[in-house]
């Protein structure tokens, strides 16, 4: 972005960011080296070797993967229609949809359980994966129609004129160009799905359902609190979604109006 | 485009501050289809699922229940005169209002220059923005020991502190009413930092690269780059960031429960952890619903303050 | 040409919001309650929640459960501590909860007296399972605590104490100090501990509940039994020897006894582990911290603590000090650690009552709890097994936990049993204000007395 042109502005840019930056680092160094505390990399094994830790994995996989399905389609769609379509009173649907993301988690559970008893998906996946996109969907309406009010209407226009629709506007335009914003909400959906810890706690009985969240349990008793342990899983639970990171964020770099205009 | 649509596009435009050609200066051209079947699916999920849970706290907020018992009594706004009264819940008010305008100022500040240093290809940019990453995906519940021993009165941060010769500064942070909710906003910073960075990243991946070297050429330095077309480009997410801050502070329950429990003596009290205490603790739970109402009412009014038109229309403006 | 605009979005808007809640409400309308069915007593899947115990030890009481009744199959859901009752409240409400789960004496995490309404009265089934006299068997501070207005909530699994100080013998040896008798001495000790750059001792008074074990211990050793009347209304607590055991807290802050920064310090995991780690030569723990007194759960434990290399020492309880030189021994309180109820929809009641009843007052798994030197027995018959139980150090340590164990059985005054949330929240707000100096030990009782409201 800023032209560094000697090596002197280089490395004072180095160094400025590394100041920045190591307060950020310190707490995970303390982190760490809890979790390397008593028993070391035995901290570790003992946590891998959990046996229902793969079980717990492919629960929260597929909790997150349908989850960001959902909410990555209704959300596109969803900023598409607030952004760039005409819709009556589209100012108050959209605080409508804001208004969700008022309640704290705890408050919630009474009411979603008694509609997840009601709807019949009490105990399924479901009665996870619908309460969890829906309170991420406004969040990244909010961002994705942010960043689509920054797409130029020309490009919409021109794509009309040619003679495209709504849906392939929306396919060939809209979606290619809202990469950088699409990959954070992929993002913030899994670590927002990945984390959760009430709503699979309350919804999900059957311990075969059980997400990698409630694996900080076994080492958790009344009484007696194995710290080293709960840090290694926490290291282990976060590890998915550093590489989810580093995969996408390549994504969060193209700038594309301007190859588009053209 | 009919010109007979055009006044009756323009008067509904009124409600919408990008339908307006006046908003943009320019006129705009093509059609607007209809959107509502693109939003509808948003609605339904988030508004239908969701709107239930808040009609029900609504409606148990008039309550005097525990939250188990067949019987609940029906005491109507009694629950809201002794919220007004109860000076814990003024503390809490206060308590996130500095929260919310401390960790927004610092966290844009530092997103924004964050993002705009990462974007000039530093050495080993991924290892900084993993780095600015991680707290965000860490759970506060496996964060919070941490941070207590990281700030105890003899802990690390004092250590350092007594090192380079600031020991007058060296308190026990969490056990004094002040020093506690700094502390507690300092690791709010820490834990989100990296969203602003992140999406403060995407939004300046938008930038045309054309504009900025044509700046270059004009004889442009770097920090007028930043004041003039980086900055302003970067209008429509910050306030998408106040506005979603504004909500979640009000929301702000992990960090000061876990860390501090909302106190010593309530000095890290938020709305939260108030709503937290009186329905779960407690057992208030209409008590604990009134003031989910509030803080939900609170939130609206808060997101239509920062989203009026003079902002979105500038926004807009500098957006296109 | 707009009015009608606005009467069409106006119905759009009706749609939406019509859809999700009226269909919801709807359908919760229509959830009808089926008739509680109960099932075989022999036989049946039942699902178990609790905060504790730990789930390794949950599956120990099942699978001894299993030898007895082998076609009981029981799911144990070990739900954290802190979610217990975000996560119960729910599921109790609904149909589909937990056939037994667990409830505590008082107003804690648990509590029996909000959830009594979810519990069947346990009374006739032991009657009818055990005999009519099976109250006799059973320790009578575990089923006080778990009675509300003569009904029977919750069977008690063990019972724990509170009012006791567990040292570190090691480091007392290596201050050249010995464990304190009187409130004097502590403070003297502590500033032989403090000049040898050991931390005397550590208090997590970030923590009401220990904070208030702590009051209720110095107002035991100032005037014993006036703490239970005050809980229960009979006294006030502006008693001049109750606002007397507040002044006491209060100084410990100021003259060496709790630690620089204690109120941002949280019993678990804080205090526990530094213990644990040997930093602390003193704490303030009850009868379960007897478990770390075996080989093995003093070992993991400090390895748990995150001590590489860990080497278990012996730890032993001491009596609360003397506050007062009247040399009164404070006593210990103490109530049921946890019971398991059964819930009143459950559709498996009979299993869960024989698996209840079984935990609660069968001796085999009353062995398995009293081994465990978690809780202590809810039976008066059944102590632990010391031949199978193998110390730290022998020498020490058996002989002071027989005493202690034996000290716990005249036990009548409750620790956590009568002290409802409201209560519990008001005291620690006091011990709150008074440790962060915002109000005086006199004022803070004052406004106790009066949110009390007796």
């Amino acid at each position: 972005m800023f032209a560094i042109r000697s090596t002197r502005s280089r490395v004072i840019l180095q160094i400025v960011l590394t100041i920045i930056v190591v307060p950020f680092l310190l707490p995970l160094i303390a982190m760490v080296s809890g979790s390397l505390a008593g028993e070391g990399w035995g901290n570790y094994t003992t946590v891998l070797s959990v046996p229902e830790l793969p079980l717990f994995f492919r629960n929260s996989a597929i909790i997150a993967a349908a989850t960001i399905a959902i909410v990555y389609a209704v959300t596109m769609a969803g900023a598409f229609g607030f952004s760039k379509l005409h819709v009556r009173a589209k100012e108050l649907y959209f605080w409508m949809l804001l208004a969700t993301l008022t309640l704290p988690e705890a408050v919630l559970l009474a009411p979603l359980f008694a509609t997840a008893t009601a709807l019949n998906i009490y105990n399924t996946y479901w009665a996870v994966i619908l309460p969890m996109a829906a309170l991420q969907v406004p969040f990244a309406v909010l961002l994705a129609r942010n960043f689509m009010n920054g797409i130029p209407d020309e490009l919409l226009a021109a794509a009309r004129i040619d003679g495209a629709g709504s849906v392939k506007i929306f396919w060939y335009i809209m979606l290619p160009l809202t990469k950088p914003i699409g990959a954070a909400i992929v993002v913030f959906t899994l670590i927002g799905a990945w984390n959760d810890y009430l709503l699979p706690l309350v919804f999900l009985v059957d311990p075969t359902t059980q997400t990698i969240t409630q694996l900080p349990q076994f080492f958790v008793g009344e009484f007696n609190q194995d710290q080293t342990k709960v840090l290694a899983s926490a290291v282990i639970t976060a590890i998915p979604e550093i590489v989810a990171y580093l995969c996408l964020q390549r994504s969060f770099e193209r700038g594309l109006t301007a190859g588009a205009l053209r | 485009m009919t010109i007979a649509s055009a006044p009756a596009r323009r008067r509904a435009g009124k409600r919408g501050g990008l339908d307006r050609p006046a908003a943009t200066g320019h006129r705009r051209s093509g059609f607007r289809p209809a959107g509502y079947a693109w939003i509808l699916p948003a609605l339904v999920l988030s508004v239908g699922l969701i709107y239930y849970s808040i009609g029900y706290t609504g409606y148990i907020s008039t309550l005097s229940w525990n939250g188990t018992s067949p019987d609940p009594t029906q005491v109507g706004l009694h629950n809201f005169t002794q919220l007004f009264s109860d000076h814990v819940f003024w503390l809490a008010a206060q308590h996130t209002i500095i929260s919310f305008v401390a960790t927004f100022v610092i966290q844009t500040v530092l997103g924004v220059v964050l993002a705009v240093m990462l974007h000039s290809r530093p050495w080993a940019g991924v290892l900084y923005k993993i780095v600015l990453f991680v707290p965000v995906v860490l759970a506060p519940a496996i964060t919070a020991p941490v941070f207590r021993q990281i700030f105890a009165a003899n802990g690390p941060l004092n250590a350092l502190l007594q090192h380079v010769g600031l020991g007058a500064i060296a308190v026990p942070w969490l056990a004094q009413p002040g020093t506690s909710l700094m502390a507690i906003i300092a690791i709010s910073i820490w834990q989100w930092t990296g969203m602003t960075f992140i999406l403060y990243y995407a939004a300046m991946g938008q930038i045309d690269p054309e504009v900025l070297e044509a700046a270059e050429l004009d004889g442009a330095g770097n920090v007028r780059k930043l004041v003039s077309i980086v900055w302003p480009s970067l209008r429509g997410t910050t306030i998408a960031l106040l506005t979603l801050s504004a909500i979640g502070s009000l929301k702000t329950f992990d960090i000061p429960w876990l860390v501090t429990v909302g106190g010593p003596d309530y000095s890290t009290e938020f709305f939260g952890t108030m709503i937290y205490r009186q329905s779960i603790i407690l057992s208030q739970v209409g008590y604990g619903a009134a003031i989910s109402v509030m803080v939900i009412l609170l939130a609206l009014v808060m997101g239509v303050a920062i989203n009026v038109r003079p902002w979105r229309s500038r926004a807009a403006a500098g957006a296109s | 040409m707009v009015r009608s605009l606005c009467i069409r979005n106006a119905l759009r808007l009706a749609t939406v919001v019509a859809a999700g809640t009226l269909t919801a409400t709807a359908l919760a309308a229509c959830g009808s309650s089926t008739p509680a069915q109960v099932g075989s007593a022999t036989s049946g899947n039942i699902t178990w929640w609790g905060w504790t115990p730990q789930t390794n030890v949950g599956q120990q009481y099942i699978a001894a459960f299993n030898k007895q009744y082998p076609n009981i199959k029981v799911t144990y859901k070990q739900v954290a501590t802190a979610s217990y009752d975000a996560a119960i409240k729910p599921a109790l409400a609904s149909s589909v909860g937990p056939d037994v789960f667990d409830m505590a004496p008082g107003g804690g995490i648990g509590s029996v007296q909000l959830y009594s309404g979810s519990a069947v009265d346990l009374a006739p089934v032991v009657k009818a399972k055990v005999g009519p006299n099976w109250k006799s068997d059973i320790a009578p501070i575990g089923l006080k605590g778990l009675t509300v207005n003569g009904k029977v909530d919750a069977l008690s699994v063990g019972s724990t104490y509170a009012g006791s100080i567990w040292i570190n013998p090691g480091l007392f040896s290596k201050a050249g100090v010995t464990p304190p008798k009187t409130l004097d001495q502590w403070i003297s000790d502590c500033k032989t501990f403090a000049s040898k750059g050991i931390t005397c001792f550590e208090q997590g008074a970030g923590d009401n509940g220990f904070n208030q074990d702590m009051l209720h211990a110095i107002a035991d050793s100032i005037h014993p039994g006036l703490w239970s009347e005050a809980v229960a209304g009979k006294a006030k607590w502006t008693n001049p020897d109750l606002v007397k055991a507040m002044t006491v807290f209060k100084s410990m802050f100021s003259d060496g006894i709790f630690q620089k920064g204690a109120l941002g310090v949280q019993q678990y995991p804080d205090v526990n582990n530094d213990f644990l780690a040997g930093k602390t030569a003193m704490v303030m723990m009850g009868t379960w911290y007897m478990q770390y007194s075996t080989a093995d759960g003093a070992a993991a434990a400090v390895s748990a603590a995150g001590v590489s290399g860990a080497k278990p020492f012996p730890m032993v309880a001491i009596p609360f000090p003397s506050i007062t030189s009247a040399n009164n021994p404070a006593p210990l309180f103490g109530d049921a650690d946890y019971g398991v109820a059964v819930n009143v929809k459950s559709k498996q009641q009979k299993a869960a009552e024989t698996f209840v009843t079984w935990l609660g007052t069968n001796a085999k798994a009353q062995q398995v709890v009293a081994d465990s030197l978690n809780d202590i027995s809810s039976l008066k018959s059944v102590a632990p097994d010391w031949s199978s139980i193998k110390v730290v150090d022998q020498s020490t340590q058996e002989a002071a936990l027989k005493t202690l164990i034996a000290s716990t059985s005249n036990v009548s005054e409750a620790r956590l049993g009568d002290v409802g949330t409201a209560l519990g929240q008001a005291i620690g707000d006091a011990l709150q204000a008074v440790g962060t100096g915002q109000q005086t030990p006199s004022a803070a009782m004052a406004q106790l007395q009066s949110s009390s409201g007796q």
